[in-house]
């Protein structure tokens, strides 16, 4: 008995070191220890039911000790504020004044086109839509909105991390070279480009590596 | 918060009192099992062994096994069954060389099925 107790807290804290290391991408609105117990929950609670030949006790054995796991790590995040980070991380703010910070991105395993998907499902259709947006610890998104913000059609995503999307150049109708000369006229090679989003009216979201985003026009024939 | 401290430290303490209560009477258990098979042994050894000795010790078994089954997967349980009722079949043939291998083989079953389930670091991987 005392085996399958140990064993339950060794898989739980497995499972919650790995959803930490996995970032905020995998965790879907739940604190991370919180996705590892209903993970596990439900598969604890299936395997003594469904199999006849393992005892009944066994299941309830391993469930008692997940919620034990729960409420020491509820415990521990609450009298120990450095351990509330450890367990359930930090929120990352991705966008600040700057633009878009790249590292915190990466450190989250996310890149520019996840920031923009998550953006959109709050609401914002351009990277300056907000002045700040963040991570929270569960992975939701929050974001002070900017009050000027003029985003009039979808942007689109052409390069992302220093990688040009061919797609949605050609649905902007805007060629290789006209990329390459604007890119020169920004004195930035692509591998620089953090991200750069264009909108229907031709309303350019640029950013190169290591400094503040820049809000420029260029000419776009698609129509979407 | 109270409440859930008192919550945990009662889960806590009930899990550890199970934990010892399962492997004192899974020791106990098995350790009487082994015995009356230790005497089994000898009984077929000398070839003094009847059905009724077979019988005795299946009985015994069938006896345990009832509770067993709360603490033990079952299909481990039924292992001893079968080598079980092999034995007494051989016994009652007067099979007794056959039947002091199936008793060897109760006899490891015995020693190491209540040791599977210790709190031991090679149980643990």
């Amino acid at each position: 008995m005392a085996l399958i107790f140990i064993r339950t807290a060794i898989i739980f804290l497995t499972l919650l070191f790995i959803m930490r290391l996995m970032g905020k991408s995998q965790v879907g609105e739940m604190q991370p220890f919180e996705f590892v117990i209903s993970l596990l929950i439900a598969e604890l609670a299936c395997i003594p039911m469904a199999d006849t030949s393992i005892p009944l006790l066994y299941g309830i054995i391993a469930i008692v000790a997940i919620f034990i796991m729960h409420q020491i790590v509820w415990l521990l995040d609450l009298w120990f504020k450095p351990m509330k980070s450890v367990i359930c991380g930090k929120p990352s703010v991705v966008i600040n004044k700057n633009g878009i910070d790249e590292f915190q991105l990466k450190k989250n395993n996310l890149d520019v086109s996840d920031l923009i998907e998550s953006m959109r499902v709050a609401g914002y259709f351009s990277l300056d839509d907000v002045y700040y947006g963040l991570y929270e610890s569960n992975g939701s998104f929050s974001a002070l909105e900017n009050p000027d913000k003029e985003s009039s059609s979808l942007s689109l995503l052409l390069i992302d991390g220093g990688k040009a999307d061919k797609k949605n150049l050609a649905a902007c109708g805007i060629g290789r070279e006209t990329l390459e000369s604007f890119l020169k006229e920004q004195n930035a090679k692509l591998k620089q480009v953090v991200a750069m989003t264009v909108n229907g009216d031709g309303r350019v979201y640029f950013q190169k590596r290591g400094e503040k985003y820049k809000i420029l026009n260029m000419e776009v024939r698609g129509q979407w | 918060m109270v409440k859930s401290i008192i919550y945990t430290l009662t889960a806590v303490a009930l899990c550890v009192a199970l934990f010892v209560f399962v492997d004192i009477y899974l020791t106990k258990q098995f350790d009487e099992f082994e015995g009356a098979l230790d005497t089994l042994y000898n009984k077929v050894e000398n070839k003094s062994a009847n059905r009724e000795d077979g019988y005795a010790v299946r009985e015994m078994w069938s006896d345990k096994k009832s509770k067993l089954h709360i603490f033990l997967p079952h299909n481990d349980i039924s292992y001893v069954d079968y080598w079980l009722n092999e034995t007494c079949g051989l016994i009652y043939n007067e099979n007794y060389e056959l039947a002091l291998g199936k008793i060897e083989v109760l006899r490891e079953i015995a020693k190491n099925l209540p040791d599977g389930y210790t709190l031991k670091l090679e149980n643990l991987f």
